[in-house]
């Protein structure tokens, strides 16, 4: 028990640290690897509370994935980051201690004694060892939820469109290898006998 | 009081289990990079290295004691302490990932029940350690190096994706233990066989995404000199050909656990090679298997040119992708209608 | 099964002393003497002309957008391959479903000629 503790607080107080980094990082690819860094500890939290398959979803979508595009895009910019920052400071910073008030004040509030029957306090149950919570995932999520899931494929979809629509500009005239009309060629194609 | 104790006992069992692992794969990984100059050495007609030592055994001895004595250079463009995280950033997930294999029925440190996924995870790491250091070098061929390399690795890692669900589909369980045991019966059982396209399929991005020949354009000698680390010198450096070589071995004991039925004998179920082999501890059947495994890649790089970075892609995205979908299709039903003897 | 994964955070731990060990230990071994030269970026024995982080082509940022769409269906069709024995035609084509609409998406993909690198 104290040693599960002392790593939920580690990894908490990571998680924070490492946030609070991102907002006020020097350079924006070091925001983007505390980022990183913050996704790593909210796995471990994941992990603590036992959601093995979410927390290693978590690392290799968000870990393995995005934030390879995000410092993909980042590390290839060429903004003048410091004019960024200073408008960041006057008009963000207000608006973001704003919200962050009001948050904190929502979660006091919730939590406080007058609402403490809206959240039920159960204590965590521990599963055994053989089980596996990616089947139980599984065992809903392609019947009951079939629904959802396809939702989920039209948006993936939608995004797979969405970016190379954007992304393609020229599409005739490139200088690729088109290996099935390489193969295709006859030699009458490209040889004329003469006769002599 | 006595909690602590207990504590500080398991703590120092897993330390000593973890060394246990760890130890074998480094000299594993040094005496890979003897073999493979040996190896590629006597395919081009040439003998290797052999002044070191008797063959030249001692030379991957001499190389590290070498690289330990040079000097770090550490460029004064670039970003200090990200050039000093990089290689940290490679070898952490290469080694990590080594704490879910098992290696024999009982002989695993981490038996978790999403072994593969965690493996898959760990491998999408990899591509973090490659970014960081060609960014942080602020050199042009490192950086174009790293694009390169990221742009390649992530390319495959889906194709590697596909593959190990094709794994999970026929084996119903994400955890290692369980993926070898259900191959159980004798070779006809392991998964190469119903699953032969995915296991090529899955050997070649595992080629692939450790950067090896033939698909090491990342360090493409001649255009872009080594790659994403261009300006790491002595130890620094060593520590990228550490990872980069355990990733080699960790690549082929996936293949041998996934494919090849893990620690599991090939004469299972032979009326008499059976019980001749029945002796051999589940270990050596793997190492054997991780063996042939390493030698095919260093006969890859012997054997086969280069691949141009679009046919690298074009190779990954339109060849690859494909028959994956196609035989998780084919695999789908077969599951779907019981076909014997693998889905009865 | 925390127990695993407190061994799993050990080994981790214990990766990055892996890298960290030896770059100490060559720090204290090797010698230093930096020259102006030898910490200079490298160029073919040139100066460098201008800043290494530069615009890149489009291309490299459409296979990492099209990589985290498919990265995201692996992450679907993970625990719908453990369970699939048990699901039944159901779930086969609940997937299938799914699937159908990513191989609209990679057909449109192959006609864009998007991924064709020139």
């Amino acid at each position: 028990m104290l040693i599960e503790n002392l790593i939920f607080i580690t990894f908490a107080v990571t998680l924070i640290a490492s946030a609070v980094m991102v907002v006020f990082g020097q350079h924006p690819v070091r925001c983007a690897l505390f980022l990183v860094l913050a996704f790593f500890a909210a796995a471990g939290l994941w992990l603590i509370l036992e959601a093995e398959f979410l927390a290693l979803v978590l690392i290799l979508v968000y870990v393995g994935a995005v934030m390879t595009l995000f410092l993909f895009v980042i590390m290839t910019l060429s903004i003048d980051f410091e004019k960024m920052k200073q408008s960041f400071l006057r008009y963000y910073v207000p608006l973001g201690v704003i919200l962050v008030c009001g948050l904190v004040t929502l979660m006091f509030y919730i939590t406080s004694h007058a609402h403490a029957d809206l959240i039920k306090l159960i204590p965590m149950q521990h599963v055994p060892a053989d089980y596996s919570n990616t089947k139980a995932l599984g065992g809903v999520l392609y019947t009951t939820y079939a629904f959802a899931l396809e939702v989920a494929g039209v948006l993936l979809l939608a995004a797979i469109v969405a970016a190379i629509s954007l992304c393609v500009r020229d599409v005739v005239d490139s200088k690729s290898q088109r290996v099935d009309e390489q193969i295709a060629i006859q030699p009458k194609d490209r040889i004329k006998i003469v006769k002599m | 009081m006595v909690e602590y104790v207990q504590y500080i006992e398991t703590l120092i069992w897993v330390l000593i289990k973890i060394f246990l692992i760890l130890i074998p794969l480094i000299l594993g990984v040094a005496y890979l990079m003897y073999a493979e100059r040996k190896v590629v050495g006597y395919m081009q007609c040439r003998i290797g290295p052999n002044r070191v030592g008797i063959w030249g055994l001692l030379q991957p001895i001499a190389d590290v004691i070498k690289l330990l004595c040079k000097e770090i250079i550490i460029p004064s463009v670039s970003s200090r302490y990200l050039f000093i995280i990089a290689p940290v950033l490679t070898i952490a997930p290469a080694l990590a990932a080594w704490a879910v294999i098992p290696f024999s029925p009982h002989l695993v440190l981490a038996n978790i029940n999403a072994g593969l996924l965690y493996l898959f995870a760990m491998s999408s790491l990899g591509v973090y350690g490659i970014l960081v250091a060609g960014w942080a070098s602020n050199s042009k061929y490192a950086f174009l190096g790293a694009m390169r390399s990221a742009a390649q690795t992530i390319s495959y890692e889906i194709a590697m994706g596909f593959a190990f669900v094709g794994v999970l589909m026929a084996s119903g369980s994400l955890n290692l233990q369980d993926i070898v045991l259900r191959q159980q019966g004798g070779i006809w059982h392991w998964f190469w066989l119903p699953l032969l396209p995915l296991f090529l399929v899955y050997w070649i991005s595992g080629v692939a995404e450790t950067n090896r020949a033939p698909f090491d354009v990342a360090e493409g000698e001649s255009e872009i000199v080594a790659g994403f680390h261009v300006e790491y010198s002595g130890i620094t450096f060593a520590i990228f050909f550490l990872a980069e070589y355990a990733n080699m071995i960790l690549v082929s004991t996936i293949a041998a656990l996934l494919f090849l039925g893990g620690w599991l004998s090939p004469f299972e179920g032979i009326p008499v090679l059976g019980h001749l082999f029945a002796w051999v501890p589940g270990i050596a059947w793997l190492l054997l298997k991780t063996c042939c495994f390493l030698f095919l890649y260093l006969w890859m790089r012997a054997t086969f040119p280069r691949y141009r970075y679009d046919q690298i892609m074009r190779l990954g995205w339109k060849i690859l992708i494909p028959v994956t979908l196609v035989w998780l299709t084919v695999l789908g039903l077969a599951i779907e209608f019981h076909l014997k003897p693998w889905f009865g | 099964m925390l127990t695993n994964y407190l061994y799993i955070l050990i080994f981790l731990g214990i990766g990055a002393v892996f890298g960290l060990l030896p770059m100490a230990l060559g720090y204290l071994v090797s010698p230093k003497n930096p020259t102006k030269e030898k910490l200079s970026a490298y160029e073919c024995g040139f100066p460098a002309f201008e800043d290494a982080r530069m615009p890149f082509d489009v291309r490299y940022y459409l296979v990492a957008i099209l990589f985290i769409l498919f990265d995201l269906e692996t992450a679907f069709l993970f625990p719908w391959a453990i369970v699939l024995n048990k699901i039944g035609w159901y779930g086969f084509l609940a997937m299938g479903l799914f699937v159908g609409l990513l191989v609209v998406g990679f057909i449109y993909e192959f006609r864009m000629r998007a991924l064709e690198w020139q």
